[in-house]
């Protein structure tokens, strides 16, 4: 291939002269959902998600993913599959009061409750609570968490089914405030841009 | 020239970073997954950061400013190890260099922390933590596929027979090798290498890979004195491409 690009030079050839393939089926990772707090004190909120063959190394690939750029002090990461989900509300209906109360009486199990609040905007933190289930989480979320709030729709994951910043892994976004260079704006494209379009304009009259 | 000693040990360290930095960077848009090559573009990117913070402790000792010295030397003035400079082949040869390389830069910046050259010192509790995230990612990876498929695991024991006389090459010694412990500046390329190898092998036995029998393998050295392999200066001269047709370009 010809390209100005020496890594796209060097790339591998696609196809065979003169054969025709099938083409190979997708070997799809899945997918697991990704938390970031921002600031200490600050609550976790949904970023996203990535693909990856299993939770921790969707943690390790979270990471970059996810915190390269925007300062944050911690992560945590979660199969999708184990985020349930409450039906999604509009207008001045909570979603909280849609759902039935769950009656599967008391659980010691630890829930971990994420609120959408604002259409377009992420699912944040609102809570833990205790339970014996998903819907029993969400019961009790209604009461201990959302007092009244119009909340559009809820997760409630179980804390044992995440993968968390260890302590001492805190010292991986040491640094992330000094890196400015990943920042689009430290670029400054745009005066670069103008910049070689006035020296084009010079270099014409 | 003063201070020979503490400059030596600044520049192999940086130039080796550049390289590697530089090496890893060849991936960006081309990786596994997409996830992976986000992952494996910032390490690179931190690398090329560690060189310029070193380069810079060299620019307060008197040597030229970092961009000079990264991009202006020739093959033969570098002082990295020749494992660096090796061109990347498949991605299994890509991750088992990134595991031994970064195994033993997490331990020899651990090291410096307690250098006696307060500057050093300070700029490898940065570097420190930044290796972190490098070895738990290099760690993670070799755990995933160093026990997954036979085919997963007879490409990273190829790669990792093939890697391993030149990662033993880190750890040629310098000619002032004594004067650095002396100066308490750095504990020595010998008891780097010890604690390389105790890791190593700690981390390869979760795995089905087996440790190369290292007391028999020659190490592949030079670098540190700059006789390199044919694979560094194709790749100063394409780093260094838009520095030399235009020294004040910004990009």
């Amino acid at each position: 291939m010809n390209s100005l690009d020496p890594r796209v030079v060097r790339l591998p050839k696609v196809g065979e002269e003169g054969k025709i393939f099938p083409k190979a089926p997708l070997d799809q990772f899945g997918t697991f959902e990704v938390f970031v707090q921002p600031k200490e004190g600050k609550p976790f909120q949904h970023e996203g998600i990535v693909h990856a063959p299993n939770l921790e190394l969707a943690y390790v690939l979270a990471k970059e993913t996810f915190t390269r750029r925007f300062v944050c002090v911690s992560i945590y990461v979660v199969d999708t599959r184990d985020v349930f989900v409450s039906p999604m509300t509009d207008g001045n209906l909570s979603a909280y009061e849609v759902l039935d109360e769950a009656k599967d009486g008391v659980g010691s199990k630890n829930f971990e409750i994420y609120h959408l609040v604002k259409r377009g905007k992420q699912h944040v933190h609102a809570g833990s609570v205790t339970a014996a289930s998903h819907a029993g989480a969400m019961s009790k979320a209604k009461f201990e968490l959302a007092q009244g709030k119009v909340v559009y729709n809820i997760w409630a994951i179980e804390t044992s089914s995440i993968r968390f910043t260890m302590p001492e892994d805190r010292e991986f976004w040491l640094t992330l405030p000094e890196k400015k260079f990943r920042d689009a704006a430290d670029y400054k494209g745009g005066d670069k841009l103008t910049k070689f379009l006035e020296k084009n304009q010079t270099m014409k009259n | 020239m003063e201070n020979l000693p503490l400059k030596e040990l600044l520049y192999k360290m940086a130039d080796d970073q550049l390289i590697l930095g530089h090496r890893n960077s060849e991936w960006t848009g081309f990786g596994p997954l997409l996830e992976e090559d986000i992952a494996f573009s910032s390490m690179a990117q931190d690398k090329v950061g560690h060189s310029l913070a070193l380069y810079t402790l060299l620019h307060q000792l008197g040597e030229n400013d970092p961009d000079t010295v990264a991009f202006t030397r020739n093959a033969p003035q570098f002082h990295n190890c020749v494992f660096v400079e090796l061109p990347n082949q498949e991605y299994d040869f890509s991750l088992i260099r990134h595991f031994l390389y970064d195994s033993a830069e997490a331990l020899r910046f651990e090291m410096l922390t307690a250098s006696s050259y307060e500057p050093l010192a300070q700029v490898a509790k940065k570097i420190r933590a930044e290796l972190r995230y490098h070895t738990l990612h290099a760690k993670t990876w070799i755990n995933q596929l160093g026990s997954a498929t036979e085919e997963s695991v007879s490409r990273l024991q190829k790669s990792l027979d093939y890697a391993f006389p030149y990662a033993l090459g880190i750890f040629e010694q310098s000619p002032y090798e004594s004067d650095l412990i002396a100066q308490r500046i750095f504990a020595g390329e010998s008891v780097l290498k010890e604690q390389w190898l105790a890791k190593v092998e700690e981390m390869l036995a979760k795995t089905s890979l087996h440790m190369p029998d290292w007391k028999v393998i020659q190490p592949i050295t030079g670098g540190r004195i700059g006789k390199h392999s044919e694979h560094l200066q194709p790749l100063l001269d394409e780093m260094s491409e838009v520095f030399r047709i235009d020294p004040t370009a910004e990009w």
